[in-house]
């Protein structure tokens, strides 16, 4: 299955949220890949702290690969290059992890033709064989990597594919969100454009929410009473503008609670920073868990 | 009020889901202590779709508004998305249970029929027997059923799950409208002789001053004269052929404990299947006539037309029940506060025209006064008698008082509770009877929407501390032993007399408690009362604060950068909020005025000191 990551606004935790989801689908047994599409900044080698592609890879990419200078784009295996002694051994009963990044210095392609589109396509149907999820992580806003997924999705029917719109709990961000999506140029209108149906398309894309603060925390417990009743409050109304603009809970996939770890260092949180040195909340794994599942669960997309 | 309906609310719900849910694969199971039925079933599902219809708060029809904490309390039905379609599937097998296989949607007591005799074979003829409190109870699940389709239709783009909503719409239309037709037919009213015994009992109950009873007659019949020509005036329906031109004779009206033989079918294009003969004799049953009064005023809710939930055809049957229902309360009220000394309704407890005498009647008959009172704007002298009476029925039901051993009558009001004898019913088998216990939540309800339009805060107070005596009874009957913990009704609880414990839930009473909680819920939400004075009050300390604050403003030279200023700053602030809540929350006002006052003389005291050193 194809997974496309992407969000309007940066700053909303797409690609670590993304990477933690990958990361918990290989726990559960799958082999998935994770592809670095955020073409301006090819960093998603940081997260999961292999540092020969910290800031993309030097031996040729996804950049290359899809500019056609290479015949295949670099693949480095997670269980075995990451620096992190906790990734270091596939723990058993874990699927393949695998990562392809982006070239260093690599830049946003000004504009994408044909040839293009035929490497990404093949790409795709390749990777579909080889692993049970594909995560492709778009960069924020209205990219051509989006433009280039759309389009090379149009032209492979057959394979399963979701959207994953991420965005965070703030009033700009579920205007945005939703702008993404049904706005001018946004996901539906391109999509319609390089060939798919909109409806069909509309069915295929779910709302994740991050770094949310959930009024009833227990984490909350320090806050004064009348800022716990502001939040509950604005969570109130939040919740109806989010479901005024089509981003309320029926379209939503899931969400992640706000995890200090992840405000200052974006990682993949492993079992050992919940259980062990306690840095993480247990909560945020288990949010990442179910997103893990219920990316693949049909009974979670069919909606209403 | 010591009560938090939100908390009780959801704790219920999730006590309700985990008592449904027992069986081993977490199918859903239907039934409680009387097995199950179209009563016991809608009181079942009620206790989810009264609170979700009428509080925006529990809300489940618009998936993306639900809050988290009503979520968690129905995890176990599934999420968001699920929780709703689990309701139509539910929706949907209730209504197949309770439509025969020719379309008629069947409104049968069943289970909840008892004989009088124990022991004796209830026939199946008499099972199948539709009984008033199916009606009720059909009319506000079925009104509650097409609101959230309505609603919940807007957030579903599947095509089939469209579908299934629009035949699920029609289906509990039909069912609506068969318990109208029901209700039209069950309607009755009983003309008797001043000098039978009827006629004596009901003399007796409003002859408080012992008053020459030929005066008591006429003055009575002068007071019901426009009961009298509004029941002539009736046409759809049963109880419109009655001959009332005697102007001798003595009647009373409301509903039967079923249709009532002879009943006419009620001409109407709506598909309401075959409508049955009726076995009830034309007596109105006090118990039947303010269950049907209770469930009726759904129907003109204000939520029903909104939505616009009747068509025309329903409407019009609406209407003819409306009517119905204004003689009914007027008839009732009438009576029970008739005469110019203690009321009858204060002679506890009141007598029925056939001799039954209980404190269970009076209470019934104290809904009818309040409902009266509620749309006269009644008075808080009229209100502290009513308050009277649900003291004084609290006390003798040995709710606020001690139960002692010898006091059977008064254990049995709550169990096994009132018996009500079917009359009619023999016909078909032995003699039914239904059983009502509903005694102390029904007192608590009526105490509740007492105190909600009581003006003075004395008559307030006083039906507070009487409401929060009556809950502290009811929740100790619950259950606290899982799979019914939180759950009702468990009266061995309260009385060591009541030897059997029960082991199974009462729909009955639990869908009661819910009602009361949603009422108390809607009742919190509007703003408090307000009393004139304290008005007045607070406008004149504005005033004077406003005053020195811009004296204080003019006064005071500026300083940048000082903590002084900000305190003007905040008595400014304070001042400009009390202004805009003064006409909604006086007394919070006045609070922050007297901060406000206090500031302001703190720095002209200082000020003061500093001339007087000079």
């Amino acid at each position: 299955m194809l997974v496309f990551a992407i969000s309007d606004k940066g700053g909303t935790g797409r690609s670590v949220t993304s990477s933690n989801i990958v990361y918990r689908r290989a726990l559960q047994g799958q082999d998935v890949c994770y592809l670095d599409f955020d073409f301006g900044s090819p960093t998603v080698g940081a997260i999961f702290r292999v540092s020969g592609a910290a800031r993309g890879t030097l031996k040729g990419g996804l950049h290359r690969y899809l500019e056609g200078e290479i015949a295949e784009p670099t693949r480095i295996d997670v269980w075995v290059e990451s620096d992190r002694d906790a990734l270091r051994s596939k723990p058993p009963g874990a699927g393949q992890m695998v990562l392809f990044p982006g070239d260093e210095g690599g830049a946003e392609f000004p504009t994408f033709e044909g040839e293009m589109v035929e490497r990404c396509v093949r790409l795709f149907a390749k990777l579909q064989e080889q692993f049970d999820l594909v995560m492709v992580d778009l960069s924020a806003g209205r990219s051509h990597a989006a433009l280039l997924a759309l389009a090379a999705t149009a032209r492979l029917p057959k394979i399963p594919c979701r959207w994953l719109v991420f965005h965070r709990w703030t009033r700009q961000h579920i205007l945005a969100a939703d702008g993404l999506v049904t706005g001018t140029h946004g996901l539906l209108d391109a999509g319609e454009a390089h060939g798919h149906h909109r409806a069909l398309l509309a069915d295929r894309i779910r709302f994740v929410r991050t770094a949310v603060l959930d009024p009833g925390a227990a984490e909350l417990d320090g806050l004064r009473d009348t800022q716990k009743t502001w939040l509950s409050e604005f969570d109130r109304e939040l919740r109806e503008l989010a479901s005024r603009h089509g981003v309320g809970r029926t379209s939503m996939l899931g969400k992640v609670p706000l995890d200090p770890v992840l405000q200052w260092r974006e990682q993949l949180i492993t079992d050992e920073d919940v259980q062990g040195t306690m840095i993480a909340n247990v909560e945020t794994v288990v949010a990442f868990d179910e997103l893990a599942k219920k990316i693949v669960d049909d009974a979670a997309w069919e909606g209403l | 009020m010591k009560l938090q309906p939100r908390q009780q609310l959801l704790e219920i719900w999730s006590a309700a889901v985990r008592a449904s849910l027992r069986d081993k694969n977490k199918d859903w199971h239907w039934g409680g202590r009387h097995g199950s039925n179209s009563i016991s079933d809608a009181e079942q599902l009620l206790c989810f779709m009264y609170p979700a219809s009428e509080l925006p708060e529990f809300r489940l029809d618009t998936p993306d508004a639900t809050s988290d904490d009503v979520l968690d309390s129905l995890t176990q039905l599934g999420d968001s998305v699920e929780i709703p379609k689990r309701l139509l599937a539910l929706i949907d097998q209730y209504l197949v249970s309770y439509t025969d296989t020719d379309g008629r949607p069947i409104f049968a007591g069943g289970s909840y029929f008892l004989s009088l005799e124990s022991g004796e074979e209830i026939t199946p003829q008499q099972r199948a027997l539709d009984v008033v409190d199916s009606y009720s109870m059909s009319i506000t699940l079925m009104l509650g059923t097409l609101g959230f389709l309505k609603v919940f239709r807007s957030s579903v783009r599947r095509e089939e799950l469209h579908q299934k909503i629009s035949d699920l719409e029609v289906r509990a239309s039909n069912r609506l409208s068969a318990a109208m037709v029901g209700l039209l037919r069950s309607f009755t009213v009983n003309v008797f002789e001043p000098g039978s015994s009827q006629g004596k009992a009901l003399l007796r109950t409003a002859n408080q001053t012992k008053v020459h009873e030929r005066r008591i007659q006429e003055e009575l019949q002068k007071s019901l004269s426009e009961v009298r020509a509004g029941l002539r005036d009736l046409t759809i329906g049963s109880g419109a052929q009655v001959e009332l031109d005697n102007p001798n004779l003595l009647f009373e009206c409301g509903w039967a404990w079923g249709i009532v033989q002879n009943a006419p079918e009620v001409v109407t294009d709506l598909q309401v299947g075959i409508q049955p003969k009726g076995v009830a004799p034309e007596n109105p049953f006090l118990y039947f006539t303010v269950n049907a009064l209770v469930g009726l005023v759904d129907l003109w809710s204000e939520r029903t037309r909104v939505l616009g939930l009747l068509n025309d055809d329903q409407q019009q049957l609406a209407n003819a029940l409306q009517r119905r229902w204004d003689i009914t309360q007027n008839y009732w009220r009438t009576i029970a506060t008739f005469g110019k000394g203690r009321w009858p309704l204060e002679d506890i407890p009141w007598r029925t025209t056939d001799g039954k005498e209980s404190d269970y009647y009076s209470l019934g008959v104290t809904a009818m006064v309040v409902q009266y009172l509620v749309r006269s704007r009644a008075g808080d002298v009229d209100l502290g008698r009513v308050a009277g009476v649900l003291e004084e029925l609290a006390k003798s039901a040995r709710i606020t008082r001690r139960p002692v051993a010898t006091d059977r009558s008064a254990v049995a009001l709550h169990h096994p509770g009132v018996k009500v004898t079917l009359v009619g019913s023999e016909e078909l088998g032995p003699q039914l009877v239904w059983q009502v216990s509903d005694f102390a939540i029904t007192l608590l309800k009526r105490t509740i929407w007492v105190a909600s339009i009581a003006q003075s805060t004395r008559t307030r107070e006083r039906l507070h501390s009487l409401a929060d005596q009556i809950w502290d009874h009811i929740e100790e009957r619950r259950f606290f032993r899982l799979p019914l913990k939180g759950l009702w009704d468990d009266a061995s609880n309260v009385y060591a007399e009541v030897s059997e414990s029960q082991s199974e839930v009462s729909w009955y009473f639990t869908e009661r408690v819910v009602e009361f909680l949603v009422t108390i819920a809607l009742t919190s939400r509007e703003s408090p009362l307000r009393s004139q004075q304290l008005v007045d009050l607070t406008g004149e300390l504005l005033a004077e604060a406003e005053h020195l604050l811009n004296r204080e403003q003019v006064i005071r030279p500026r300083q940048p950068g000082q903590r002084a200023q900000s305190s003007i700053t905040t008595v400014a602030a304070g001042l400009t909020r009390a202004r805009a809540i003064m006409s909604e929350r006086p007394a919070s006002a006045l609070a922050l005025i007297n901060e406000a006052l206090l500031e302001l003389d703190r720095l002209a005291a200082a000020r003061e000191n500093a001339s007087e050193a000079m």
